[in-house]
């Protein structure tokens, strides 16, 4: 019931179920021992650029590196 | 005598006496410069530049050959990866249905390619997939746009389809594509972009030299509600029973966000396989080819020597008789 309860907590907080859905990850990950551990939170990097383009021009691309969601 | 100070000439002046064979070499791109054709009347022929030409055709050959490993290496690691992955979607398309053919106002195409060139025509495959679906969904009330995944789409759609891009997004195969990733680019697409309908395309990954350009739909959740009311499969929603206290419109929001996620992540590792696959096949035949290039030349080489050697020889044997007789 615990989950019921949250869902209009992150969703009020301007978080999509993606988001919501990669911090329980992101948690459960943390629970592991160590040695799996320092492993699994290796693997899951993120690293890509994004830029957002208006009226055919580019905006400055901004980098997200290396942050997994906390 | 005189030919040995002319032979001597020839040496000195090597790249300045024409390798005439080559010049008649129908495949070979480095176009004959001035340099090389020698000056008329010359009798030896220089065979430096076949030479180097071979040298350098190896050298292209061991690197497309290095290429081609690495893509193999790289295919098998991703290739189980992509096949797992295809578990993720197929549930939201039992449940949901696919539908391509759902007419909404605002679409937006997320083409999805590699970052790197050098894999045949895979890219080439989205962007025109990506066009099509473009021009078939935009009308007087509708209005699509474009998200790029990758370099090469970017540098493809950029020339025409400038006013229609939304987002570009590059660089994301630094790392192993793992879910974390995808997961937080399709969260950063969600919230820039506004849509009834995403329409992804990718090259589906079927073997190493067959790849399916393939588009996977994800409507919003007022579509999807919508359409359900319109009944067909989405219209079997309604046997489900729903636990908690959420109503419909917040599960099928929950639910399109993940599904977008999951087929997201699916496509974009189904894409890296193709890649991967295409680069290594690419890279065969480029390797098969330069190979055939080195045959033709050795072939050129050898006969051009021991025509000068010949000639040679019966300069020589005519110079004795001549002087015994």
């Amino acid at each position: 019931m615990a989950s019921n309860a949250a869902v209009p907590f992150w969703r009020a907080a301007g978080m999509t179920y993606i988001t919501y859905s990669n911090i329980c990850a992101n948690l459960v990950r943390n629970c592991l021992k160590e040695p799996y551990k320092t492993e699994a939170l290796a693997r899951e990097k993120v690293h890509f650029s994004i830029s957002k383009w208006t009226d055919g021009k580019p905006e400055k691309p901004t980098l997200r590196s290396d942050s997994p969601v906390e | 005598m005189a030919m040995a100070a002319l032979r001597r000439e020839g040496r000195r002046f090597a790249p300045l006496i024409s390798p005439r064979p080559i010049t008649a070499f129908r495949s070979s791109p480095l176009a004959p410069t001035r340099e090389d054709e020698g000056p008329i009347g010359v009798r030896y022929i220089s065979t430096q530049v076949v030479r180097n030409r071979m040298k350098s055709v190896k050298n292209i050959q061991k690197i497309t050959k290095a290429m081609k490993m690495v893509a193999a290496s790289k295919l098998r690691a991703i290739q189980t990866k992509a096949e797992n992955s295809r578990g993720l979607w197929q549930p939201f398309t039992a449940l949901l249905g696919d539908t391509p053919s759902v007419d909404v106002k605002k679409n937006v195409i997320v083409t999805v390619s590699s970052d790197k060139g050098l894999c045949g025509g895979i890219n080439s495959t989205s962007v025109k997939i990506s066009k099509a679906l473009h021009k078939l969904n935009s009308g007087p009330e509708n209005e699509t746009k474009y998200v790029i995944l990758g370099e090469k789409a970017k540098a493809q759609l950029v020339r025409d389809s400038k006013k229609y891009i939304e987002l570009i997004i590059t660089e994301l195969q630094k790392n192993p594509l793992s879910y974390t990733q995808v997961s937080v680019l399709a969260d950063d697409i969600l919230k820039n972009v506004e849509f009834d309908a995403l329409r992804i395309v990718f090259n589906k990954f079927h073997s190493v030299v067959s790849f399916l350009p393939t588009v996977s739909t994800v409507l919003s959740p007022e579509i999807v509600e919508r359409e359900a009311e319109a009944g067909g499969k989405l219209g079997d929603l309604d046997s489900y029973e729903i636990e908690g206290g959420e109503t419909k419109g917040e599960i099928l929001q929950n639910l399109t966000e993940f599904q977008f996620s999951c087929v997201m992540f699916n496509a974009v590792l189904e894409n890296a396989c193709s890649e991967q696959g295409a680069r290594m096949s690419a890279m065969d035949s480029s390797s098969r080819n330069a190979g055939d290039m080195l045959d033709r030349l050795t072939l050129t080489y050898n006969r051009t020597r021991q025509a000068s050697i010949t000639t040679e020889l019966i300069e020589i044997i005519s110079g004795a008789s001549a002087l015994e007789g």
